[in-house]
């Protein structure tokens, strides 16, 4: 077996258009796993290696995380290419789950935009370290100087700059490694020859300069390095050693540049991976013991430990499902049994594969630290594989509700199955991605996490399943709410010859403080009025009558229903009438409760010129939203505001068309808030008239 | 306690008898003192008062960090309201940030013409009409004196007040007992309120030095509290 110490682990995490599938794919050839080069947007129609899906070759953007295995001097890096837009965010957070660094690619004229932000978030939240790559030095405006202070003031980052540019621009050289401090040319055809020559001369000054900001600020990580410096004895092998104790604490963060188009500076970026990024046993990584009220554990990184794995993606592939796993403790083996700690279903590991990519390589075993995949394992993302019968959970993930639904209809019989086979899939692969049939519509209704997330799923279907399929207009996932505290007292009572219903239910019901808890059922009926096997039917009344608001037809939360009196027949009384009884209580109760309409309210940043911040502020009045502040920084400003999901639609447009395309946004589901009293009388107009055109077919 | 009952029975509203009614809408004041007295939570606490009447509060901060001016206005709801026992304390707090927006801007790289455009395009472009303008953390000094001029006619026009907490650029110069550093006096011609600021056994005394273009040394028979960081009357017991 390798060494756990010779692996990484890492992502490839950005802004997108900031070129970071370029990057994956040049790692890829200097590493010989391809043997040419393509462009995401190649003139060669070939796409580049990490863009599996044909939707992201033709929109140039990522989508899945495809993963891949490299070899670099002799140590095994998995590269996870990960996703730039928030709308995948769910594929993002999960590639960061398993990751134990990552580079971070900017643009060195964009620098650090508003997703780089977002992305650096998710990063900070699971402690990834990190080293950053300021990409396209080759462009017309590159300022690799500016963005390094950009991740110091934007990021908070304390980024040192390991290397700088020699030339910029359409004259990028090569790079001057502060380091060695030796300049660094990137020669042949594809840029696979380094030259090492000494640093020009008009670039002494400022290399010495550079190298003094570095030793400086990572001097605070190594006594030795410090008393080195004092006797002037300082040597490459220090200044490493510093480098990596900074990254590793996320203390320090050290700052590549180049260009992955143009072939320079990626070599010395996948030397910086494996010298300052963690090997897997430098990460601690805790499970939780759901036999010990989810107890936290730490696994270690032993192969002769129980295993632990977690699947962290599924992929249909041409021979079926393909999950993902990262393994982090012990040994897998081809035909182990693993147990699914969720489904409480065992299984036998079939293939053992390594991916590349599109392409795969069958493997006979892989250790703790590695990423692998199965072949044919029936799974959702995120169980987590044990050894033996181990309850233990790999730390849940943080999985958010989805705001948005979409109705959808095949567009013939033929698409209808392959739809079927398409959501059901999505559905597996990502959690954030749902859909269910509405029983009174009978459409068939996606949910996701933004516009985007939801039209990219539709065009896969079209592609990858051949499942055209017609959509209606986006729905906001509205809720339903009380506002005071209501009484009710409530007799459900049939006689239609035979045995008859009977049922009274007494009580209240009311909102609950918490935002926690959806439901709270209290029982605090004395004397048996009502006895106790009815107990849970009423239970189960109020939570159906919680389903469907009467109001505008959404679910109903943040309710506590209590009851404390109440009545039954011996004869007439059963788990039915009980149920009806509570359903009516309920919707008595309901109307009296001063009920509200809730709307999902969204974290917005809008990045752009300063010049146009008041048409910014204007866009974020208009949809009604909130101005929480507004960042100021040189000609550049981030406004972060919270506006109602339903008033973003067609934003990207109009932010566009107002800022001449310099503005951009992510948001992001914040919480649930109060709907205006005159969109709320205008939902229920359009709810009842609605329920009224249904009545009339 | 509900809350029209928490306004009228703020402390703040000595703070305004004291001042004759307020600051008033197009003028200026001051808070200032050494570092590290108190001038952002009395800053802050003012805002809180404005906001808790439904006035519209922009809040300018030089600090680079948002999250950290949120968590001041955050930490002074959430002492006011605990120690008053704020009935629906959530509620009132959701209601009265619809009406606070932070303005993050970098001193050094910023001019005033730029602070009074954005803040223009917050106004009238974002519809946010805006009752008073808190600087928090202004740095004055002889020259930026014109700025304070700027900041007036800004303030005349858009007819809101604005409050200022001041440190002088170094500590170096002279302060006087209220907490009033020789800079900051040199100014005071465009300043219409000037409050010092400065420790007194337990606590921080609050003197009203300039009132309303009037020349004065009036102690205030206010004090913050170093503990809850609230603004108080003098004869209420502190945190402990």
């Amino acid at each position: 077996m390798s060494d756990i110490k010779n692996m990484r682990n890492i992502g490839i995490s950005a802004h997108i258009d900031s070129g970071k599938t370029t990057l994956s794919e040049r790692m890829l050839f200097y590493t010989k796993r391809i043997h040419a080069i393509h462009e995401v947007r190649g003139k060669d129609g070939v796409g580049a290696t990490m863009d599996s899906m044909e939707l992201e070759r033709e929109r140039g953007i990522t989508i899945a995380s495809a993963a891949t295995n490299v070899n670099w001097k002799g140590y095994s890096v998995n590269i996870i290419d990960t996703p730039g837009h928030v709308d995948f965010t769910i594929e993002v957070e999960r590639s960061l789950r398993v990751l134990d660094g990552a580079v971070l690619v900017l643009c060195s004229v964009g620098g650090v935009q508003s997703q780089s932000i977002t992305v650096d978030r998710q990063m900070k939240r699971y402690k990834v370290p990190r080293i950053a790559f300021i990409n396209k030095c080759d462009r017309v405006g590159a300022n690799p100087y500016r963005v390094k202070d950009q991740l110091v003031q934007k990021l908070g980052h304390n980024a040192v700059l390991m290397q700088i540019p020699i030339g910029l621009e359409d004259k990028l050289e090569g790079v001057v490694d502060l380091v060695s401090m030796k300049a660094i040319y990137f020669d042949g055809p594809s840029g696979e020859e380094l030259r090492e020559e000494a640093i020009p001369a008009h670039l002494q000054d400022e290399a010495m300069a550079k190298r003094e900001e570095l030793l400086d600020a990572v001097s605070m990580f190594s006594d030795e390095l410090m008393e080195a410096m004092l006797e002037d004895q300082v040597s490459e092998e220090l200044i490493m050693d510093a480098v990596r104790a900074g990254t590793l604490s996320q203390e320090l963060t050290p700052v590549f540049m180049g260009s992955a188009y143009k072939n320079k500076g990626i070599q010395p970026l996948m030397d910086g991976v494996i010298q300052y990024l963690p090997n897997p046993t430098q990460v601690q990584n805790i499970a939780l013991d759901l036999d010990q009220d989810e107890k936290e554990i730490v696994l270690e990184s032993d192969p002769s430990k129980p295993t632990v794995a977690l699947a962290f993606k599924l992929e249909d592939g041409q021979y079926g499902q393909l999950t993902y796993i990262r393994i982090y403790q012990g040994t897998l083996k081809k035909g182990d049994e693993l147990y699914n700690v969720r489904s409480r279903k065992r299984f036998k590991v079939g293939r053992l594969i390594k991916m590349h990519a599109d392409s795969m390589e069958d493997i006979s075993q892989a250790y703790c630290g590695d990423i692998a995949a199965l072949f044919a394992v029936d799974c959702a993302s995120g169980d987590t594989f044990t050894a033996g019968s181990m309850n233990l959970s790999m730390t849940s993930m943080y999985v958010p509700n989805p705001v948005i639904s979409l109705a959808i209809k095949a567009k013939d019989k033929n698409a209808q199955g392959n739809m079927a086979k398409a959501l059901n899939r999505f559905s597996k692969e990502d959690p954030t991605f749902r859909t269910y049939v509405d029983p009174e519509s009978s459409q068939t209704i996606i949910q996701g996490m933004g516009e985007l997330h939801l039209e990219v799923y539709v065009e896969r279907m079209k592609r990858e399943y051949r499942a055209e399929v017609e959509v209606g207009q986006p729905q906001v996932a509205y809720r339903e709410a009380i506002s005071r505290r209501a009484d009710f007292n409530y007799t459900h009572k049939k006689q239609t010859g035979g045995s008859g219903q009977y049922a009274r239910v007494a009580g209240y019901i009311e909102p609950l403080e918490s935002d926690e808890e959806n439901y709270v059922f209290e029982n605090s009926i004395k004397g048996g009025v009502i006895p106790t096997e009815y107990i849970p039917s009423c239970d189960k009344g109020f939570q159906a009558a919680l389903e469907k608001g009467t109001l505008i037809g959404f679910p109903i939360v943040g309710i506590k229903a209590s009851i404390n009196d109440g009545q039954y027949h011996p004869v007439d009384s059963s788990d039915m009438a009980f149920q009806t009884a509570a359903i009516g209580a309920f919707r008595e109760a309901y109307r009296r409760a001063d009920p509200v309409i809730m709307e999902p309210i969204m974290k917005v940043s809008v990045e752009g010129p300063t010049e146009f911040q008041g048409n910014v502020f204007a866009t974020i009045n208009q949809r009604r939203g909130m101005i929480v502040s507004a960042l100021e920084e040189g000609a550049f400003c981030i406004v972060e505001a919270e506006v109602p999901l339903s008033e973003m639609f067609g934003y990207s447009t109009n932010l566009r068309s107002l800022t001449q395309g310099k503005a951009e946004f992510t948001m992001e589901f914040l919480k649930y808030g109060k709907v205006p009293q005159s969109i709320s009388e205008e939902l229920i107009r359009a709810y009842e008239q609605k329920r009224r055109d249904e009545a009339g077919k | 306690m509900v809350k029209e009952e928490l306004i009228a029975r703020s402390p703040l509203r000595v703070f305004e008898t004291s001042i004759h009614g307020g600051l008033g809408k197009g003028n200026l004041g001051v808070l200032t003192s050494r570092k590290g007295v108190g001038k952002t939570a009395c800053l802050v606490h003012i805002a809180t008062d404005k906001l808790l009447r439904d006035h519209h509060v922009i809040h300018v901060s030089f600090s680079q960090n948002v999250d950290h001016v949120l968590s001041w206005y955050e930490d002074i709801f959430e002492e006011i309201s605990r120690i008053k026992h704020l009935e629906h304390a959530r509620d009132v707090h959701d209601e009265i940030v619809r009406n606070r927006v932070i303005m993050n801007f970098s001193q050094k790289d910023v001019a005033i013409d730029q602070i009074i455009s954005s803040l223009r395009a917050m106004i009238v472009d974002g519809g946010f009409k805006a009752d008073a303008v808190m600087f928090d953390g202004y740095r004055l000094s002889d020259d930026n004196c014109e700025d304070l001029g700027r900041i007036r006619d800004f303030a005349q026009e858009m007819d809101l007040e604005v409050w200022f907490s001041v440190s002088a650029l170094s500590e170096d110069v002279p302060y006087d007992e209220f907490g009033v550093s020789a800079p900051v006096k040199e100014l005071c011609y465009y300043i219409d309120v000037l409050i010092g600021l400065t420790f007194v056994d337990d606590h921080v005394a609050l003197t009203l030095v300039k009132d309303q273009g009037e020349e004065v040394q009036k102690h205030m028979s206010l004090k913050l509290d170093p503990k809850s960081l609230l603004i108080m009357r003098e004869d209420e017991p502190l945190q402990t």
